[in-house]
């Protein structure tokens, strides 16, 4: 009798199976981050291209326009890549967009912007990656789009032209 | 005018998938019926299933190659600069058309079964039946939710690309063979169902599926082979294996399939073990689906994310699920009455077997644990953890020397009873070789810890015991036998696992920034950074970096690694160059200019890469040639 019923065992795992997965399938499509909607995380760190001051989570906060940030490094190629988006993205009103430069070298990062230009507001020096991690980044770039100190969406990739228009503008609009 | 032509192909596609499906029909009405059609009759329809899904598949290489923009999904998929290679790839590399492969494959193995096994028609016919389901499900997905041959109501003048990762030539043929691998033990799993329903599970059955599970694990073999070599060249991390979930999702029914392969030699010659054999008959097949559903489903964050789409994830995975909870049903019902139980010797060779039958199921547990755990986590505890390359590597080290203790041992005892004279003639003195051999490399090369010396000497131990042992020339000539097909493959693993502990311990890896003439030096080379320059290509441009490699003042090659742009879809690139010796690979990658002066390098010095390919080379060679005896002697 135990012995037949050891025969049903390999049903029930692929049942277990098949509901895990089923709700994995799910949760994917409904956030890709468990940020969303909460709090920006507190963060404090110096700027690339300014030594005195701190760029900080209330300049984020305190701000009323809607706040991109952008994490990228000068060795990341899709950041290249995505480079021109964002200058057209910091050209859209209401909108000023931030950087987060990930682990990184000033040099090559301050190379990085003189060469192919600043769309950014703002820039923080992230070289240990510690406020990277503190908004939950997986790679370079990732772009957050924070309203009023919440974190609003989050884009995993470079953001191509058409993302830009599909997805991130109607964002914006709504936000408006 | 080329519009009617396109019109015209996209119905005779369609039209050809729907004689397919019905042909497909009428396969399953025969098992189903169990009525005595003769052989002729499930040998034609399945030759005309074929045919009509081959059709199909020809016309959509067409449409690639002629790049007919009125399909959606060569506009999507392709352009008019790609080489001609890369068009016809891109023709499989998209979701719908790797779809119509994979089910194109699965009625090429129907095709050949059906051909090659005449002796029980009704296990035959059966099978042909069980696999004629799977057929039809796929070919129902393919033309509900991914129709390859949909048109576009304007016809573009240009498509969007393809992504220019995936240009590669290895990258071109590794899905196919892939697929045929992961294909391969659907028929082992359609076999497996049929003997069930048949009761029909015994030494004749073993003696069948033993050459399909041969067949479909040298491909599957190559498969995963070519894949960790296109990573290798194309991915610029200098490894060939991450332990990257999706590579895990083919590793996982190459373990499956491999104790498959030993599981059916016993029940061949004891006669046992039936229910497990059929169990891990659906068990590999069951991973290969679950592979894809991970790989297409976008589940996975990884490299080959690229093939990801959430929406069709649900059709596979209820796909998936209606084949598994059906076989794994009629399995429970069937199942407790196949076993006839036997007497185990301790040193019996099945004793042996059985033993590595449970080590891989290990090795899978650990793998599977560490590819699915993250997906558990990210649902139940809202938490996202990564597992890494360690959590394998000390997982599995551990196993490996059980697994290599077992592979020497296993191979010189008896089937059925206590014998192990042989066993201590034959490898008393490989045992005494290698300790001496490898102690003495240790004593030069000091880097190497306990625990490699000990896996380096039972790796040599097994690659003496195969080598030396009679089993390759017998009275001066070529002697082949079964046993020679085990001998390298066995030999194969060993000269792998040695190659691995070689290349981690003595890899260098250098990273840089280097201007134009600076010497950069990494182990006993130098490098210097002649100069650099800049080439348009069909549909790319490239920076290209070039290095001279000196060795005592004398260059010994150029390398030029490349950047590359490609304009459709916009998209980097980083080239590797990568100059092979024997003993070492030298690896050069270097990234985007800061400016004119500046380049970032990264140099890896990579020991042994070869005989990583030669052993798994070895590997299938040694399938290939069990397979032909098996051929032969049928």
């Amino acid at each position: 009798m135990i012995r037949k019923t050891l025969f049903y065992s390999p049903l029930l795992i692929i049942i277990l199976l098949g509901i895990l997965f089923y709700y994995s399938l799910n949760s994917e499509t409904k956030s890709n981050s468990p940020l969303i909607g909460k709090q920006i995380p507190e963060f404090s760190i110096e700027r690339l291209l300014n030594d005195n001051d701190q760029f900080s989570s209330k300049d984020l906060i305190s701000s009323e326009t809607i706040n991109f940030i952008n994490v990228w490094a000068s060795w990341c190629i899709p950041c290249r890549a995505e480079h021109n988006v964002l200058e057209l993205l910091s050209k859209i009103d209401n909108v000023d967009l931030y950087g987060i430069n990930h682990k990184d070298t000033k040099k090559n990062a301050t190379n990085f912007i003189n060469t192919l230009g600043n769309p950014f507001r703002e820039i923080g020096f992230d070289s240990d990656g510690r406020t990277s991690i503190e908004w939950g980044v997986f790679g370079v770039p990732e772009t957050f789009i924070v309203h009023r100190g919440k974190i609003i969406y989050k884009h995993i990739g470079p953001i191509h032209i058409s993302e830009l228009e599909d997805t991130i503008i109607p964002i914006i609009k709504d936000l408006n | 005018m080329a519009r009617r032509v396109s019109e015209l192909l996209s119905y005779l596609g369609i039209v050809s998938l729907c004689i397919c499906l019905l042909v497909s029909l009428a396969q399953i009405k025969i098992f189903y019926l169990k009525s005595n059609v003769n052989y002729i009759n499930y040998f034609n329809l399945s030759l005309i299933q074929f045919v009509s899904c081959l059709l199909s598949f020809l016309i959509l290489i067409y449409i690639f190659i002629t790049s007919d923009f009125n399909f959606s999904l060569v506009y999507q998929n392709s352009h008019t600069e790609k080489p001609m290679i890369y068009k016809l790839s891109g023709s499989w590399g998209n979701h719908e058309g790797s779809l119509l492969m994979w089910i194109l494959i699965l009625t090429i193995f129907n095709f050949m079964f059906a051909l090659m096994s005449k002796v029980n028609i009704r296990l035959t016919e059966t099978t042909v039946g069980v696999q004629s389901f799977l057929i039809l499900g796929f070919l129902l997905f393919l033309l509900f939710t991914s129709n390859p041959f949909s048109l576009l109501s304007e016809s573009p003048n240009e498509g969007l690309g393809l992504n220019p990762i995936l240009q590669d030539p290895f990258l071109a043929i590794h899905p196919p063979i892939l697929y045929l691998g992961y294909v391969g033990f659907s028929l082992i799993f359609s076999l497996a169902i049929a003997g069930l329903l048949l009761n029909n599970i015994d030494k004749n059955w073993a003696s069948i599926a033993k050459k399909w599970t041969l067949s479909a694990w040298v491909l599957l073999t190559a498969g995963i082979g070519l894949g960790s070599y296109w990573a290798y060249n194309e991915l610029g991390w200098g490894g060939y294996w991450f332990w990257d979930p999706v590579e895990n999702a083919s590793l996982m029914p190459w373990l499956a399939g491999t104790a498959l392969i030993h599981c059916v030699s016993i029940l061949e010659k004891r006669n046992t073990l039936q229910s497990w054999t059929v169990l891990l008959s659906i068990l590999t097949f069951a991973l290969s689906l679950i592979g894809t559903f991970l790989v297409r489903s976008g589940i996975l964050n990884s490299v080959h994310a690229f093939a990801s789409d959430p929406s069709r994830g649900l059709f596979i995975l209820a796909f998936l699920l209606i084949v598994l909870i059906a076989s794994l049903f009629i399995f429970a019902r069937k199942g407790p009455f196949l076993d006839k139980e036997i007497k185990y010797h301790l040193l019996s060779r099945e004793t042996g077997i059985l033993v590595n039958n449970w080590l891989f199921l290990t090795v899978l547990f650990i793998v599977f644990l560490g590819t699915v755990y993250p997906i558990f986590t990210d649902i139940v505890l809202n938490e996202n953890i990564t597992v890494g390359p360690k959590y394998y590597i000390f997982s599995i080290t551990p196993i490996i020397f059980l697994f290599i203790f077992a592979m020497i041992i296993t191979p010189f005892l008896n089937w059925s009873t206590n014998n192990y004279k042989i066993l201590i003639q034959k490898i008393y003195k490989p045992t005494l070789l290698s300790v001496m051999l490898i102690f003495s490399i240790s004593l030069y090369f000091d880097k190497l810890s306990i625990t490699e010396i000990s896996l380096l000497i039972l790796s040599s131990i097994l690659i003496m015991a195969n080598l030396n042992s009679n089993i390759l020339f017998k009275n001066n000539s070529f002697y082949l036998t079964s046993n020679i097909g085990r001998a390298l493959t066995h030999a194969g693993f060993a000269l792998l696992i040695i190659s691995i502990i070689a290349n981690a311990s003595y890899a260098k890896e250098k990273i840089t920034q280097a201007k134009v003439d600076d010497k950069i030096i990494v182990g006993n080379y130098d490098f210097i950074f002649s100069s650099i320059s800049q080439e348009k290509e069909k549909n790319y441009h490239k920076i290209i970096a070039n290095f001279e490699m000196q060795q005592h003042s004398g260059t010994l090659k150029k390398l030029s690694p490349e950047i590359r742009f490609y304009n459709n879809p916009p998209t980097i690139t980083s080239e590797t160059s990568i100059a092979r010796m024997l003993f070492r690979d030298i690896y050069i990658v270097m990234n985007v200019p800061e400016n004119q002066e500046f380049i970032n390098v990264r140099i890896h010095i990579k020991p042994f890469m070869n005989f990583i390919w030669v052993s798994i080379l070895m590997m299938m060679i040694g399938g290939l040639f069990s397979i032909s005896y098996r051929i032969k002697n049928s």
